[in-house]
């Protein structure tokens, strides 16, 4: 297995008139060729960040202040913005979570997919449309030619994420990364999507970051998991692992916090208070104030220590060999 | 168990659009526009609501359970059928139900402070004399989770499940014993929607309320719920016990609904989802909405809309083919597989 990304020590800060804002500390990670990593938190954990920071995608007051992005072992954090134009969507290509915002609203998706292709490779219109064709027959969208004339708001929620996907893997990127990509949709479009990604990059290879809160779904396609909280990985490791056998706190009190089967009318083991603003984060442990397992100790921050050879955790209490 | 029922719906359909303004009904006439489309957002629904159980609705969007909500709250009025123990018994009296909302943002007037937000309802409706409202709201509040130090506080210095319990606490003011629930934890991350949810089930068994809970997380509901509708497309498609429903679900919907969503313990799942998208609710399929998606449909699915029938005590189900597929063992298309 050989890492298509290995994110280290990425800090992300947001300058305003009151001080900066660490949103992201310390970020590591690392994904595999064909390999999905689940990258979960609540909102203003940071993991949307994360995959901005790593596409370059963030705009002032916010700035990648410290770290390495290694994609296939070149920093993409020292590349010129032309080099980075021609890596974007060429290599690393991203799924948003509203296909309504992400698709040009008065553009044909033909124009918009032609638009994708052109900026990467010079080709012509007859050969552009029918690789189109081909990557919306891909994706599964019935009768791709009277599709492409199509605009977005002709399309089903369904059908829109489909053609981002399309989009997406027009120039076979070696990284996608997917930021809610199936929140906004209904159950059984969500399956129809997670069964279409799933197949497309277990066949081509790809590495895929998918971001999200729901930690359900990321249990049914990821190979690991990177749970964050408070702009930090908390705990990192195989999906199996961090689910049944959660090291961190948090990641116990989150699988809690999910109804489940089994806990029909049972009160849930919810965790009190709520995740603190980054401009008012505690000292040490950001987690600390909510804890159970918290002590005198947590007033320093830990750092992120491997377990096993598969997973870390950042706790100076982990729940480890215990059990849950 | 009929003692019970503190709210029956009966054949409550509900149609939008169509008839349209007096120009465009001359224009229709004299036959120089289309009539406007008529959207049936629910259709011929019935059912009772018993006192002190939770009646979770279920489905995908545009199966019509956000405007059975409003219809049971009566912010909506049903175009046929009715709603019987809507109305309040006498003028003064307490209001028999309040609805919740999903979003803990724009449900909340961002000008009022919270204790008028939470005590305006109470004092118009003399559930309080003018002297009491203070202790009240600080009661309510408490009850809920807020701190009553901040009832001189406006919406937006609260997170969003905070607002959420604010929204609570100002339809429990006026004493109601029906609370719908539309997506009312929908918005709210999970640590917090845990919270909520366990605020939920206390004030069920402090207050004794009846609640219609309406969601698309089948996670939630099953959790919550002790009996489920099923919607699709402005039909009730199967009811009944939620063990039941999520144990052995009999209509192909359902089977698809709950197969289709991920669960923490499956893990490396193969997902054979059903296939297409989820019709128009303007021009939906002919006979079963559900035929160009069902596995399982025959002839007589695209002619003949089956009727919503007893299968077992206190189970209803709409499908032509209960019979044929209820037999135990394997379901009759491959289905979402883990491992």
């Amino acid at each position: 297995m050989t890492a298509v990304l290995d994110v280290r020590d990425l800090d992300t800060s947001f300058v305003s008139p009151s001080g900066t804002i660490a949103a992201l500390q310390g970020v590591s990670l690392t994904v595999n060729t064909g390999e999905i990593l689940g990258l979960v938190g609540e909102s203003g954990s940071g993991k949307s960040l994360t995959g901005f920071s790593i596409n370059r995608l963030i705009s002032p007051p916010g700035k990648v202040v410290g770290g390495q992005v290694l994609l296939h072992g070149q920093d993409v954090l020292t590349l010129g913005e032309e080099d980075m134009r021609q890596l974007r969507g060429r290599r690393i290509a991203m799924i948003f979570q509203d296909p309504m915002m992400t698709l040009n609203p008065v553009l044909r998706i033909e124009t918009q997919m032609y638009d994708a292709l052109s900026a990467h490779e010079s080709i012509t219109k007859t050969k552009a449309r029918s690789r189109a064709i081909a990557a919306l027959d891909e994706v599964g969208i019935p009768a791709p030619e009277d599709r492409l004339r199509s605009y977005p708001h002709q399309l089903s929620g369904g059908m829109r994420q489909r053609v981002a996907i399309a989009i997406a893997l027009l120039h076979r990127p070696d990284l996608i990364i997917a930021d809610e990509p199936t929140t906004a949709l209904d159950v059984t479009i969500q399956g129809q999507i997670l069964a279409l990604v799933q197949r497309l990059c277990r066949d081509r290879g790809t590495a895929l970051i998918w971001i999200t809160h729901d930690l359900a779904v990321v249990a049914g396609i990821a190979d690991r998991l990177a749970v964050m909280y408070a702009g930090r990985i908390v705990e990192i490791g195989g999906v199996d692992d961090v689910l049944d056998n959660p090291a961190h706190p948090y990641t116990r009190g989150l699988i809690d916090s999910v109804p489940a089967r089994g806990t029909r009318g049972k009160r849930l083991n919810q965790i009190p208070g709520r995740m603190p603003a980054l401009t008012d984060l505690p000292k040490g442990c950001a987690y600390a104030p909510r804890c159970p397992r918290a002590t005198a100790a947590c007033e320093a921050m830990p750092a992120i220590e491997p377990i096993s050879d598969t997973r870390a955790v950042r706790c100076f209490h982990p729940l480890t060999g215990e059990a849950s | 168990m009929t003692d019970n029922v503190i709210l029956s719906a009966q054949n409550v359909s509900k149609q939008f659009g169509g008839r349209g303004d007096l120009v465009a009904r001359g224009l229709a006439r004299l036959g120089l526009a289309r009539p406007r489309p008529v959207v049936r957002a629910v259709e011929d629904v019935s059912f009772d609501l018993y006192k002190g159980e939770v009646l979770g609705v279920v489905g995908e969007s545009g199966c019509g359970k956000s405007t059975l909500g409003r219809m049971v709250a009566g912010l909506l009025d049903p175009s046929e059928g009715q709603i019987n123990g809507r109305a309040p018994d006498a003028n003064t009296g307490p209001l028999p139900m309040q609805m919740i909302f999903q979003d803990p943002f724009s449900s909340l007037n961002p000008r009022k402070r919270v204790s008028d937000l939470i005590g305006e309802a109470p004092r118009v409706h003399r559930i309080v004399s003018p002297s009491e409202v203070n202790a009240y709201v600080a009661d309510l509040m408490d009850r809920c989770g807020i701190d009553a130090s901040y009832r001189d506080r406006f919406s937006h210095q609260f997170s969003g499940g905070q607002r959420q319990r604010i929204g609570i606490a100002r339809a429990l003011a006026v004493k109601p014993e029906i609370l719908v629930c539309d997506e009312a934890v929908s918005a709210l991350d999970v640590s917090i929607q845990a919270q909520i949810i366990n605020l939920f089930m206390d004030l069920r068994d402090e207050f004794g309320l009846t609640y219609l809970f309406i969601s698309h997380d089948l996670g939630v509901v099953e959790h919550i719920a002790d009996r489920i509708l099923v919607m699709y497309l402005g039909r009730i498609v199967e009811s009944g016990p939620a063990e039941q429903i999520f144990n052995d679900p009999q209509h192909p919907y359902t089977r698809a609904l709950i197969d289709g969503v991920p669960r923490l313990d499956r893990r490396r799942t193969v997902y054979e989802p059903i296939k297409g998208d989820i019709p128009s609710p303007i021009d939906p399929p002919k006979g079963c909405h559900f035929h160009p998606r069902c596995p399982l449909a025959e002839a007589r699915c695209r002619t003949e809309r089956p009727v919503l029938r007893d299968i077992a005590p206190g189970r209803q189900a709409a499908c032509h083919l209960i019979e044929t597929t209820a037999i135990e063992g394997e379901p009759k298309w491959p289905a979402t597989k883990t491992g």
